[in-house]
């Protein structure tokens, strides 16, 4: 099968169950993905009504995580008295492992929220399709057969699709969410957990601790301290940010090395064990800085230490949000 | 207004003679982006752009800017002023879009209240715009929507419009007309040169398809503060603030002390801000005007389309499409302003019916 | 024009602690440089971002009204890390002041009307300002008949109490202080602000009616007013707001079109109704 009768499989699966939750009356509202209005985007949308579904599509630039919309709980989710309605929400692996996780970590009830499970092919690499076009417009992205399609005004260029999809997603070992049948329809499985080679952290590992620093000095530079990236992370949902607070001041917020540095590091360690590997902050940047190059060498540390892969269950709690007698400690006397 | 003309090759001697009077910024490739940097190295230039992600006003108003510095002792306290103001700055190769932008900065910074932001207001004062016309507007670009025009020539000091091989040079301003009259090397343009350079413009402003009725959207933006259209069009929004930081025309922004202890020096600075952040209208006391996304969006779009209107008689949007183009959850702002449009228009169908 | 963001340097000459649980403070500022002070030209109502250099700056109303000349006075509230800072302050420290800001009391518009101040709890420091001024005797006769009804929580949490008792003394202002359940020892009024100003009943012939308090007395108590016949254009409210700037440039506190420190943050009730709901 071609990505694109993959996606036309995807798309028709998500709005038949769609149709069936909302017939049945089984949710009050649906939240997935429609077209967007420029080319390398979608748009998250919410739908009401079964004459909508077909306006859900799956076009491999579906890089929002939705569960970014359940913690916290936005008010068009909710009923006029502010409790939470009965929510559908699409989701591929990740999203379905960020409600998990949100579950686990008392965020969402799981009793009014059901996932639309599909079998995620990946999402296409937006930041590496324009930097390779480079500065013509794009008027639109397609996928045909196997490959992307990108057109201007009057050229045209393809890319192979497994290629130029997103780094986390050519190492995605959750493709469709870890979730029983209650809790979710279509494409679900059982997982407890998962084998992971790390792959993608192979080359950073092989790099000297002064060559490290480098790296990751020269990868945040651009950062304009935009906060897009923990906006749309579903995992950071704190009513107050570390970034705001002022008793006291954690760290300056001006655009100077130093504390675009310590923004990310921070944030990176308080995803530790909870990043979903949904890539949605690397999907978002404005600048385009990958920020998983971070955030998956905090997984393989995680995997190694406690053999934990976030988002696989709603009930266990992530190993740094957790604390038991029994914990073994000699990390904490070991040289690294 | 005598016409000349820049070959794409003398870039680079241009920049010679002016950088020595001038701080030189211009659009270059940095990490896959166009931004506009200061030029050491006048090869890195780059004129044939779409447009920068981060707009040049972080040339004059910087995403970190120094307010005063001090020295703290014992029971004194000194300040030292900004001393740097005086400044020559030239910006080379700017769009008509982004110096329109400066234009509004500066009657922001010039109202309300009496005290002008005099930081901005100098370094405007010192600073001169060479800009470029726009031979390929985007699709996402909607400045004929919003009193502009991809062949604008009203905000700059000299306008360049790129023929294929050559440029041509227009002195706009009076500092422009010195500008050209100081390059005297510049070869003179033909009638054909002008010719061509209009047919560009003209063709630019018919390419233009991404079109609004601001002054219906500004009639319906008077009573629709209550209006429920606002839930719909904050739906998808993550409340991640791209939108203000690369808008052109926003200026808000914060003010902090930052202190070194040890040496009982510091400096006050302001960075920016955005109205989209769930703290920034957040009180001591813990009370929040606004602490939903929805009054955060709807904030906004009525400023740009309905309170500054109000105040000034101007649109606070100069249709670069930016925003578009950087909304993670393509909240797109044409889609948002095409339903305002349509608000009355239905009420009045049902009352037909 | 000078740069104006940077502050005028002051020193402090007095701190008083105002109420019983310590945490409502007048701090009396002494300007370093006369010619600076001449330039701080203020009316009633208006306020200014004080700052302690190193650690921030807030807006506070001022308390002092400008006949009382040679200091300037503002009562804090220790709310948070700048606040507290000035309750922390000692005589001789500096503070900046920048200001004056806002479009303070319309004391000219004000002129030959009876006047009705009504306070409750903390926010009676602008309003300290005004009716110093409106009583000094170069100012008294071109007002009418004034009125302040001022309402706390427990007598423990009245500002001003001397100045209060010296006003009592006085046949030219008509004091009415309440606090809000029977006290031990009061011997004054008892009840809600919005109660006392219906026992009361100020009337609305050529009169103009301030309220500042917490947002329940000022909805309370205004209601109470319509009830009398006030018209909402001469009702006028004192808005808060979170600010940075104080001077309409960082665009935080604006209320529709109008920013709250350069447009207010005095409104009437009338202006306020024309503005969007979200203050």
């Amino acid at each position: 099968m071609t990505t694109e009768t993959e996606n036309k499989e995807i798309e028709n699966s998500i709005r038949d169950n769609a149709k069936k939750l909302l017939n049945e009356k089984e949710v009050d509202v649906i939240i997935g993905y429609s077209e967007g209005t420029v080319p390398l985007t979608s748009a998250p949308i919410i739908i009401r009504k079964e004459e909508d579904v077909d306006k859900l599509i799956w076009n491999n630039l579906c890089y929002i995580n939705l569960a970014r919309y359940l913690a916290p709980l936005m008010p068009q989710l909710c009923n006029s008295e502010g409790n939470p309605l009965k929510i559908g929400i699409v989701s591929k692996g990740c999203v379905g492992r960020a409600v998990n996780l949100l579950a686990a970590e008392k965020q969402v009830d799981l009793e009014s929220v059901k996932m639309i499970g599909i079998n995620c092919n990946g999402n296409v690499n937006r930041s590496r399709i324009d930097l390779e076009i480079g500065e013509k417009e794009i008027l639109d992205v397609s996928i045909s057969g196997d490959d992307i399609i990108v057109k201007g005004r009057d050229w045209e260029q393809k890319f192979p699709y497994d290629q130029y999809i997103n780094e986390l997603c050519k190492v995605c070992q959750v493709k469709s969410p870890s979730a029983t049948g209650k809790t979710c329809v279509g494409e679900c499985q059982e997982l407890d957990s998962i084998h992971d080679e790390f792959t993608d952290v192979i080359e950073y590992d092989s790099k000297s601790t002064e060559e490290k620093w480098e790296y990751i000095k020269e990868m945040l530079e651009p950062c304009t301290l935009c906060y897009s990236c923990r906006q749309a992370c579903p995992v950071c949902y704190c009513n107050l940010c570390f970034v705001d607070q002022n008793l006291p001041v954690w760290f300056g917020k001006t655009t100077q090395l130093p504390d675009i540095i310590v923004f990310h590091l921070i944030r990176a360690f308080h995803l530790a064990g909870r990043c979903v590997a949904c890539g949605a902050c690397s999907s978002v940047c404005p600048v385009g800085i990958d920020l998983n190059k971070i955030t998956r060498k905090l997984e393989e540390i995680v995997k190694k230490r406690y053999d934990f892969t976030s988002g696989l269950n709603a009930e266990i709690v992530p190993p740094m949000m957790n604390f038991s007698m029994e914990d073994t400690e000699e990390f904490m006397l070991e040289e690294d | 207004m005598e016409q000349k003309i820049l070959k794409k090759d003398e870039i680079g001697k241009l920049y010679n003679e002016l950088a020595s009077e001038y701080n030189f910024y211009a659009p270059i490739k940095k990490k896959g982006n166009i931004s506009f940097e200061k030029i050491e190295k006048p090869e890195d230039i780059l004129l044939d752009y779409l447009n920068s992600k981060i707009p040049p006003k972080s040339i004059l108003f910087p995403q970190m800017e120094v307010l005063f510095e001090y020295t703290l002792d014992e029971k004194d306290v000194e300040i030292t002023d900004r001393q740097d103001l005086d400044q020559k700055i030239l910006i080379f190769g700017i769009r008509p879009c982004d110096a329109y932008s400066f234009e509004l900065f500066a009657n922001f910074f010039s109202s309300h209240g009496n005290w002008k932001d005099e930081i901005y207001l100098k370094k405007k004062e010192n600073t001169t715009l060479i800009g470029i016309g726009c031979n390929t507007p985007r699709t996402t670009c909607f400045c004929t929507s919003v009193k502009g025009n991809p062949f604008n020539k009203e905000n700059m000091d000299v306008f360049l419009t790129d023929l294929g091989e050559k440029y041509l040079v227009e002195g706009i301003s009076d500092k422009g007309k010195e500008i050209v009259k100081k390059l005297s090397w510049l070869s003179k343009a033909s009638d054909s040169d002008l010719k061509k350079s209009k047919e560009l413009a003209k063709q630019a402003e018919e390419s233009i398809t991404s079109k609004i009725d601001s002054e219906t959207i500004v009639k319906n933006l008077e009573t629709s503060f209550e209006h429920p259209i606002w839930e719909e069009i904050s739906e998808s929004c993550i409340g991640c603030g791209s939108c203000s930081y690369m808008c052109p025309t926003c200026t808000c922004f914060d003010v902090i002390d930052e202190t070194d202890h040890y040496n009982n020096r510091g400096r006050r600075i302001r960075i920016w801000d955005t109205c989209q952040s769930c703290l920034y209208t957040m009180e001591t006391s813990g009370h929040n005007p606004r602490d939903t996304k929805i009054q955060r969006c709807r904030n906004r779009i009525m400023h740009k389309f309905s309170y500054y209107p109000t105040n000034y008689e101007l649109l606070g949007c100069v249709g670069c499409g930016r925003c578009i183009s950087v909304c993670p959850a393509n909240n797109d702002i044409l889609t948002i302003l095409n339903k305002i449009e349509k608000i009355e228009k239905e009420e009045d169908e049902k009352v037909v019916a | 024009m000078p740069n104006p963001y940077i502050p005028y340097l002051t020193r402090v000459k007095s701190v008083i602690t105002e109420n019983k649980v310590n945490d409502i403070k007048t701090i009396e500022l002494e300007f370093k440089k006369e010619e600076e002070y001449k330039k701080f030209d203020y009316i009633p109502g208006q306020f200014a971002e004080i700052s302690l250099i190193g650690k921030g700056e807030c807006p506070i109303g001022i308390a002092s009204s400008p006949t009382e000349e040679g200091t300037i006075k503002f009562t804090i509230k220790k709310m948070g890390t700048v606040t507290s800072g000035f309750h922390g302050s000692e005589v001789g420290d500096i503070i900046g002041v920048r200001g004056p800001c806002g479009n303070g009391w319309p004391i000219e518009d004000m002129k030959g009307k009876n006047i009705v101040v009504i306070g409750g709890g903390f926010a009676y420091s602008t309003l300290r300002s005004l009716i110093i001024y409106l009583l000094d005797e170069r100012y008294r006769k071109d007002y009418g008949d004034i009125t302040t009804i001022y309402g706390n929580r427990d007598s423990g949490e009245v500002l001003y109490k001397d100045l209060l008792e010296e006003w009592e003394k006085r046949d030219d202002i008509n004091v009415v202080l309440t606090i809000d359940r029977e006290e031990e020892g009061w011997t004054r009024e008892v009840g809600f602000v919005a109660t006392i100003v219906k026992k009361v009943a100020p009337s609305p012939e050529n009169a103009v009616a301030i309220i500042c308090g917490p947002p329940i007395m000022i909805r309370t108590a205004v209601a109470e007013l319509v009830e009398l016949g006030w018209k909402e254009e001469d009702l006028l409210n004192s808005l808060e707001a979170r600010m940075k700037c104080g001077i309409g440039k960082c665009g935080r506190c604006n209320i529709g079109p109008k920013f709250i420190c350069t447009d207010g943050p005095v409104f009437s009730l009338a202006e306020l109704k024309k503005l969007p709901d979200e203050y």
